[in-house]
């Protein structure tokens, strides 16, 4: 049986290192590929680290332009995923080092499945995010990240330090203190409990 | 005294990793099981507050707005640029810069020798014979001027023929036996620049030095 050279075989069935390759090589589409398959989880760190909608793309673009940038220096050490996470939260980082973050508006709308919701339900569930979302956006940036990597992007605190370059033992420390910072924050919502 | 929960333990409690069994404090410390509930209860806020999910044309409008300032980059690394532009890019600036400061700091740093003679009043003669000088005698007698053997002849023609500084300093340093190598040492940079152009004027006419012997 012959066997397919890399690029003889679609971008889309590339592994991801050869993907990579691809992209290295020049090939077309193949970081549109990248893009495409990493766009959700990289806006949604950025929108949980900035807490609005237009910083949140903006730093989804600057993540991509990065990582395509710096794709020589991808060694397939980590997932390609974990590698444009330790992107995405340096970029995090120097925005809200540079410019304090502009939280959503209390009517920002989630397009989740409220088909079994009730209207009053779904109202108040909404409020509720926007208010945790709100006191996420005011940790610390570290507690911040580590909040939003382990929470929900589910790193292990492994991959965590690797993105943060820090120690298993300070990522679980800034977990324990960003959950205690988000008490204090939230303290008073008996309905957040 | 009662030992407290570390905030790993309480991560890996909370986290189902470790059960609370295996940490018999948990048991005895109101304290400790106050502060697992609250951080349990935070983690389940945090869960359910969920990102707001953008349009569904977002998705295909992030793609295109990163298409096209990739595009813009292999454009920009593609276009030829001046001898400024590549000077001034991070990757030849930092070094050149680090360079030339690195050349300043070891002009600066380099120690001279002091001056410790001085130089004779009486004017050199560059006829056959030389002038010995007399009101210094911390000088060595000079050679004839133009002697094969003379040394001060071949650390001059060793500087004059010098391509870099440091080897031009490295002669005069190895230079024995005569005064000019600590008049040569001595001289500032601007001093031995001078030298150096007067002894290369002077060593492209080999006739002239024939002429004199």
């Amino acid at each position: 049986m012959a066997v397919m050279s890399a690029r003889e075989i679609p971008v889309a069935d590339l592994d991801e290192q050869r993907l990579v390759d691809a992209c290295l090589a020049g090939r077309a589409g193949a970081f549109d590929l990248v893009v495409e398959r990493h766009r959700r989880a990289v806006y949604q760190l950025c929108y949980r680290f900035v807490g609005n909608h237009e910083d949140a793309s903006d730093l989804s673009q600057d993540v991509f332009l990065r990582a395509y940038r710096g794709l020589g220096r991808f060694r397939g050490g980590s997932s390609l995923a974990t590698w444009l996470y330790r992107i995405g939260v340096n970029a995090c980082l120097n925005r809200v080092a540079a410019k304090k973050p502009i939280t959503e508006d209390i009517d920002a709308r989630q397009h989740v499945d409220t088909a079994r919701e009730s209207q009053v339900d779904r109202v108040l569930r909404e409020e509720r995010g926007v208010r945790v979302r709100a006191a996420i956006a005011q940790l610390p940036p570290k507690q911040r990240a580590t909040l939003v990597l382990r929470m929900y992007q589910e790193l292990s605190h492994e991959e965590i330090a690797g993105v943060l370059g820090s120690s298993v033992g300070a990522v679980k420390a800034n977990f324990f203190h960003a959950l205690g910072n988000l008490k204090k924050s939230l303290g008073s919502d008996e309905d957040l409990k | 005294m009662k030992r407290h929960l570390t905030p790993a333990q309480f991560v890996d409690l909370a986290e189902g990793v470790q059960p609370e069994s295996s940490l018999p404090h948990l048991a005895t410390c109101e304290a400790c099981r106050r502060d697992l509930a609250d951080m349990r209860a935070m983690m389940s806020a945090a869960d359910t507050a969920g990102a707001p999910e953008p349009s569904p044309l977002f998705w295909d409008h992030l793609s295109a707005r990163v298409r096209e300032a990739v595009a813009a980059v292999a454009d920009e690394d593609a276009r030829p640029r001046s001898w400024r532009e590549r000077l001034l890019q991070p990757l030849v600036l930092v070094p050149s810069l680090a360079g030339a400061i690195a050349v300043a700091l070891l002009a600066v740093l380099v120690p001279r020798a002091p001056l410790t003679t001085t130089l004779p009043s009486t004017p050199l003669s560059v006829a056959g014979n030389a002038v010995l000088p007399t009101a210094s005698p911390s000088l060595p007698p000079l050679a004839p001027f133009g002697a094969t053997d003379d040394p001060q002849l071949s650390l001059v023609a060793a500087v004059a023929t010098a391509g870099e500084w440091d080897e031009m300093r490295d002669e005069v340093a190895l230079a024995t036996g005569g005064s000019s190598d600590a008049v040569a040492g001595a001289l500032t940079a601007d001093e031995q620049r001078a030298l150096r152009r007067l002894l290369a004027e002077e060593m492209a006419r080999p006739r002239a030095l024939e002429s004199r012997s």
